[in-house]
């Protein structure tokens, strides 16, 4: 009986501290302070979400007249943007990169560290870029949605300014090390305009659950 | 006598479960090294796994109440024809941004670490990172994918990667580790057609052969999405 009750211990023991670090194996102190600082930013985004279709679950309680209409509208308004349907324009920060030889896979890079810096509407000299919009190698270059993009490339960026602009500046330095970059300069706008749109795409395969 | 003997086994026990604590103790504290790294670690490990509980909590709540505001525009919509117009054409923007569930013909792959190498300055690279889910993601949308998740993480028009050797982040959730499912609804024989051609995704396959990385994936007559979870939100974008 002792035996048993003393191995029932150790075994919830040991099993609760394997499972602690279960995930997290391999990971240095340094990785795990930037995996803690991530994971607080994205909270507080969660949070703020929580909090902005708190107030619209709020307003179509309310059931006013025109309330749903307007919470609707807003709200198709805003996918819109998100979804790169319509111009939109607001503070941010524009890249310039002239260069010879950078590929479809750079470009993509430059694409998600600046979406990962916080950029809210992106396009490539005119066009449009969102997650799904194909930016591929080709012959003649690197192409967006099937249209070629010579050098230079000018990225428009919209979102918050200061942490696009941290980005850029990591990014210009790196790519003003890279041998293929002749240059690579950012400035920082109160308005950047991007007027490209995406065309809509109906869906053919997906079928709503 | 009988009371007595009740009393004896109780304390017996008692006995036993203390020292059953302060063994089981010792073995835990015998595993690990008694330092102050290890502390920390451990300590940053607590804090990782109390925000990690947090995000999955946020990201149940803003589901419940995206399920929510849609019963009750669907009520409204129910009383108005105008409403009802603009509902379905917001239905349409949430689907094609990821917030609603979908399936349909598609493939589902899997992406799984490799093994050290001996290479000098490849340490990290039998691991998979969120270079690697970018890479199979974008050649999935341009071959045609109509709605992909990794992990039950649904990809939109916002998402961003992020991450450090063997973990990767996408957008608010909680890092990622091998195994990496992705699964893709659209058309399915173009993507595995895309999936198969040797020359895409270079960097994977070079790693498959070094490191025998692990990559396999197939075509499914029916594969299902959940719905993006977390924010979406653009609050320094304008409409023109």
């Amino acid at each position: 009986m002792i035996a048993l009750l003393v191995a029932l211990v150790a075994t919830v023991q040991i099993r609760s501290q394997a499972e602690v670090e279960r995930s997290l194996v391999g990971i240095d102190t340094t990785s795990l302070a930037f995996v803690i600082d991530d994971l607080h930013r994205a909270n507080d985004s969660l949070q703020a979400e929580a909090a902005d279709l708190q107030a619209r679950e709020a307003t179509l309680r309310s059931g006013s007249s025109g309330a749903a209409d307007q919470v609707l509208a807003d709200e198709a308004g805003r996918l819109r943007a998100i979804e790169g349907l319509v111009p939109v324009h607001g503070p941010g920060v524009v890249i310039v990169i002239d260069a010879t030889g950078l590929t479809s896979l750079d470009l993509q890079d430059a694409i998600n560290n600046l979406a990962a810096g916080g950029a809210e509407a992106m396009a490539v000299n005119d066009h449009r870029v969102v997650t799904g919009v194909s930016i591929e190698q080709t012959g003649a270059g690197v192409s967006i949605d099937g249209s070629v993009v010579a050098a230079p490339w000018t990225i428009t960026t919209i979102g918050d300014a200061n942490r696009l602009s941290e980005v850029a500046d990591l990014m210009t330095k790196a790519l003003n090390a890279d041998r293929r970059v002749r240059e690579a300069t950012y400035r920082v706008e109160s308005d950047v305009a991007i007027r490209s749109v995406v065309s809509a795409r109906p869906f053919v395969y997906a079928i709503g659950a | 006598m009988y009371r007595r003997q009740l009393l004896s086994i109780g304390a017996v026990a008692t006995v036993a479960l203390v020292m059953g604590f302060l063994v089981a103790g010792q073995v835990k504290a015998q595993l690990l090294t008694p330092s102050n790294q290890v502390a920390r670690y451990q300590a940053l490990v607590r804090s990782v796994q109390d925000l990690e509980a947090t995000n999955a909590e946020s990201r149940r709540q803003i589901a419940t109440l995206r399920t929510e505001i849609d019963v009750l525009e669907s009520d409204a919509a129910g009383r108005s024809a105008a409403t009802q117009t603009l509902q379905n054409q917001v239905a349409d923007l949430r689907a094609h941004a990821g917030l609603t569930a979908m399936h349909g013909p598609g493939v589902a792959l899997n992406l799984a670490n490799g093994i050290p190498g001996p290479a000098a300055g490849g340490q990290a690279s039998y691991l998979v990172n969120y270079q690697d889910v970018q890479d199979i993601v974008n050649l999935l949308f341009a071959q045609g994918a109509e709605g992909i998740a990794v992990n039950g993480r649904r990809i939109t028009p916002l998402t961003a990667y992020s991450g450090s050797a063997g973990q990767v982040v996408i957008d608010q959730g909680p890092p990622l580790s091998s195994p990496i499912n992705v699964m893709a609804v659209g058309d399915r024989n173009r993507m595995v057609a895309a999936l198969d051609d040797p020359s895409a995704l270079p960097d994977i396959r070079a790693r498959q052969v070094q490191f025998q990385l692990h990559l396999v994936f197939v075509g499914s007559p029916d594969v299902a999405l959940p719905a993006y979870d977390s924010s979406l939100q653009i609050p320094h974008v304008h409409a023109t």
